[in-house]
């Protein structure tokens, strides 16, 4: 056994701890380091054995399997992604360390000094190799204090080997649930004066004779983090000489002092030297310095060689986990400026009078409230989706300090969050009741969206006039427009609902027909459940992180009502921005300047041009073909049962509607199981008459799941070929509970027919 | 005397003629039934056969097996219609070369659903014990659990040389 543990725990320095295969990267280098008398904090390197043992005797493997083998990984959207690490992160936790381990663990923690936190780092195999970095990628944590955490943050970090991150870049980890592994650092966290970063060349261009060199006060992971500016130098690779100096914008009286003297340079210098000499690459470090004592915390290749970041989705998707600071910052910018804004400008650019101005200002509003809808969209994907991640740091919070053994849990405490689409559905219902308890109302309704199915704006006057007729026709009619102002004027798929007055009608006959069944005590109970769980987590969080608890619940609800409003006002702006268009075309349709289908955003710049320009020729604009999408014909090959994620659960039947566009609205019966590649916040006034969803796009935070949960139908979504081998009619039964989709009833009538025609034979 | 593995725990594989002429039948079947985490569940209804893959797990003294279904399935309407049914359990896969080792039992019995209750949890924790990664998906409300009470076995080696076992405790 005394082996066995030998090969669990390695002392840093122990030259038994260079072979990267048994102490991962950074650990090997660590040790190199030491041993030609670089000053690193001391700490042991718990082996992949270690993690392989603890796998062993958990069933971690299957879990892991079973996450990973039921969709190809590359058909996985990031939400998906991310669904399975907090899976398999939670059975991380939850599973018992084996008793083996957990007393080499506390043997080797006596010989670090109890008095200093501790720093739990990844050492994962080939993550900080000379051709590659995935710095990052693995979970690191530091102010560790005390044998229980220190557990507990060992198994954070070796879940972290199956990351959303790490997923994203699994084949060049080489991530195999039955080959894999994972070494972890545990090191002490010397009292900090000044800490940073350096690099022996420049990152940007490794030929320059450039080192860079950057600082912060306290711990590193005030600027790997991002919470502090550093000061920045740029020294001479070749003799140390500094270049250049850029002060760290920082609230403190020293402002304008720089944070190292020319002694730390020099030694900073040397020490970038010794270690470039050591590994044979140059490196990029990261340093701590107290009294004038230099440490080097970690050292690896400088990864100048990393794809482009604009060429790299994954690099992108990496931005979206900001740091609890950062989220902090993010949630303040987004609530207090920027959804403001967003609002204030939906509302100015709808009470614009555009229809008065001439063909050139015309041209003029198409132009810039395209200018601003791609603005938008562009703050969209920089600052609101990474807000989004609130919800799932919450996620990560709840679970790391309760376990729960439903990893969804931390779910309820967001219910009763009051979003935009909210408000709207209420008020959707309140226009079916009043249709519900008008007989002629009702009757003249339902002739007239089913007798003519989608009304023009031209004929909408006409309309409007025989509705007012009838009693209580007016007070119906001026609550319709109030809600078409109020809540429809947004986009979808590029459509104005606004527009399609028609399609809502219909939606609302729909719902006449039945009163909203969704009873007060589950709203109620919801609300109770939300504040038991809240209380339970800040409880958990303990006295000295109560308020920080209460933060991250706060951040968390936030990010929820932002995630789903922030759509609904964009595709404010995008609608208003389809008002001018279609004006524009209608226009110039008017004046036999355009011919053609209705234009679309490609062709907004054309429409603009020949506004502004009467001399130039028509336009034709032709069809757009969207890809079209083949149902499946084949009855030699037709799916019997599909797999994707339950995402809400309930078991519910009925006949498929496949809705792709606005026109499917008009479609679309209660009772039926609506079909989508995802369910927007823009087209949510749908679900209530669904007995069931099935999307193509996945996860369990998506707007689709999280409004069937509302509701309380079944959703299971991350079908990747939904869209395509459902058709419309598809009699499904849609079980939300194990996420599986069934086509049909379980008969043999193939085999009776084939049968009985052999007979005849 | 042979150690018994811990039940529904291992999912051994080992060399049959080796151990051939020491062991009795029941061994020969326990072995084989601690080999194979899955079996061929053969139903049938309204004169149709059907077979499907499932996870299951054995009572030690191999007199029932306890298996799991959506209620969604095909076999699961079976299920409805006629509980008489087989379990083939065989190590084919690791003699896809040679026939002569393969070996086969194919166990004929009654399956009956486990309602919610006290026995459930036992069942479920029979087959969860075996197959842990079920544990969320037995416990779904649109999962049955069955157990199939075992009749008689036969027992396949040699491609064609077949002998019977009757358990113990042979319900009824």
């Amino acid at each position: 056994m005394d082996s066995q543990k030998q090969t669990w725990i390695i002392s840093l320095g122990d030259t038994s701890g260079l072979d990267v295969k048994i102490v991962g990267g950074k650990a090997a280098s660590l040790t190199k380091m030491i041993a030609i008398g670089i000053r690193v904090p001391p700490g042991f390197c718990l082996t992949v054995s270690a993690y392989r043992q603890f796998l062993a005797t958990s069933n971690l493997s299957d879990v892991i399997q079973m996450e990973l083998g039921k969709k190809s990984l590359s058909k996985m959207r990031w939400e998906e992604i991310w669904d399975a690490a907090l899976r398999i992160r939670s059975a991380f936790l939850r599973a018992p360390v084996p008793l083996e381990l957990v007393k080499a663990i506390d043997e080797a923690l006596i010989h670090l000094n109890s008095q200093h936190p501790l720093a739990v780092r990844s050492s994962g195999l080939g993550e900080d190799s000379i051709n590659r970095s995935f710095a990052g990628l693995h979970e690191s944590i530091i102010n560790v204090q005390g044998k229980k955490s220190v557990l507990r943050a060992i198994q954070t970090v070796w879940a972290s080997l199956w990351s959303d991150a790490a997923l994203l870049y699994r084949r060049e980890l080489s991530l195999d649930p039955l080959q894999s592994g994972m070494a972890i650092v545990v090191q002490e966290m010397v009292p900090v004066q000044n800490s940073g970063v350096a690099f022996s060349r420049d990152p940007r261009n490794q030929s320059l004779d450039r080192e860079i060199v950057e600082a912060v006060p306290g711990p590193c992971s005030n600027l790997v983090d991002g919470l502090l500016d550093p000061d920045r130098w740029i020294l001479k690779h070749s003799s140390g000489e500094v270049i250049e100096w850029h002060a760290g914008e920082r609230n403190t009286t020293q402002v304008n002092m720089p944070l190292l003297n020319e002694h730390d340079l020099r030694l900073l210098h040397a020490k970038l030297g010794q270690v470039e000499e050591l590994f044979g690459w140059p490196p990029d470090i990261e340093w701590a310095e107290q009294g004038g004592e230099l440490s080097i915390l970690q050292a690896r290749s400088i990864t100048s060689g990393l794809p482009d970041p604009h060429a790299d989705e994954r690099r992108w998707y990496l931005t979206l986990r900001p740091k609890f600071a950062q989220l902090r910052q993010l949630a303040k910018k987004v609530s207090e400026r920027l959804i403001p804004k967003l609002e204030r400008l939906g509302k100015q650019l709808a009470g614009e009078d555009i229809e008065s101005q001439d063909d050139r200002r015309l041209a003029d509003c198409i132009n810039t409230r395209l200018a601003t809808l791609k603005y938008w969209r562009e703050v969209y994907k920089k600052e609101f989706i990474p807000l989004a991640h609130g919800v799932r740091f919450l996620g990560a919070y709840y679970n790391d300090r309760l376990q729960p053994a439903d990893p969804y849990e931390f779910l309820f405490i967001l219910a009763g969050v009051d979003f935009l689409a909210t408000h709207r559905n209420v008020a959707l219902q309140k226009l079916a009741q009043q249709v519900q308890h008008n007989c002629s109302l009702r009757k003249k309704l339902t002739e007239s969206v089913i007798t003519c199915h989608a009304i023009s704006m031209t004929s909408w006057n006409n309309f409007k006039i025989e509705i007012a007729s009838i009693q209580g026709g007016s007070e119906f009619l001026a609550d319709f427009e109030q809600f078409l102002v109020t809540f429809m004027d947004i986009a979808y798929n590029g459509e104005r609902l606004a527009g399609q007055p028609s399609s809502l009608l219909y939606l609302i006959c729909q719902l006449a027909t039945r009163p909203n069944t969704e009873p007060a005590t589950r709203k109620k109970n919801g609300k109770a459940k939300a504040q038991m769980l809240e209380q339970r987590l800040i409880k958990a969080a303990g006295k000295q992180r109560e308020q920080e608890a209460k933060e991250v619940i706060a951040i968390g609800r936030l990010s929820w009502r932002l995630r789903d409003d922030d759509n609904i006002l964009l595709g404010r702006i995008e609608s208003q921005y389809l008002r001018a268009l279609l004006l524009g075309a209608e226009r110039l349709r008017a004046a036999g300047r355009l011919t053609g289908k209705p234009p679309v955003e490609k062709s907004a710049a054309l429409i603009a041009q020949t506004l502004r320009d009467s001399t130039l020729d028509p336009v034709h604009l032709d069809e757009h073909n969207p890809e079209p999408i083949q149902g499946h014909s084949n009855t030699l090959d037709k799916p019997r049962q599909l797999i994707g994620q339950p995402a809400s659960p309930g078991l519910a039947e009925g006949p498929a509607r496949v809705v792709n566009g606005v026109k499917d609205f008009l479609n679309f019966q209660r009772g039926e199981i609506l079909v989508c590649e995802s369910i927007q916040p823009t087209m949510t006034q749908l679900v209530p008459l669904a007995s069931a969803i099935v999307e193509r796009r996945g996860g369990m935070l998506i707007h689709g799941a999280i409004i069937a949960r509302e509701l309380g139908i079944p959703c299971v979504n991350g079908i990747s070929n939904a869209t395509s081998v459902i058709c419309d009619g598809d009699y499904l039964t849609v079980d939300g509970h194990l996420g599986i989709v069934t086509f049909g009833f379980p008969d043999f009538e193939l085999e009776d027919h084939v049968f009985s025609a052999n007979m005849v034979k | 005397m042979t150690e018994e593995p811990a039940l529904g725990v291992d999912f051994e594989s080992e060399d049959f003629f080796s151990r051939e002429h020491e062991e009795s039948l029941p061994l020969r079947i326990r072995r084989l039934v601690n080999s194979q985490p899955f079996a061929v569940l053969c139903t049938h209804g309204n004169q149709h056969p059907y077979g499907s893959v499932v996870a299951f797990s054995m009572t030690e003294d191999l007199a029932v097996a306890v298996f799991a279904t959506p209620v969604t399935t095909r076999k699961f309407q079976l299920l409805s219609q006629s509980d008489r049914v087989a379990l083939l359990i065989d190590n084919r896969c690791q003699h896809l070369d040679d026939m002569m080792h393969v070996e086969a039992v194919t166990a004929t019995g009654k399956a009956i659903r486990v309602e919610e209750g006290k026995d459930h949890e036992y069942w479920m924790r029979l087959l969860t014990t075996r197959h842990e990664y079920l544990s969320g998906f037995v416990q779904s409300p649109t999962v049955a659990l069955f157990c199939i009470e075992i009749a008689r076995y036969f027992h396949v080696v040699r491609f064609q040389e077949v002998r019977q076992w009757t358990p113990k405790n042979k319900p009824g």
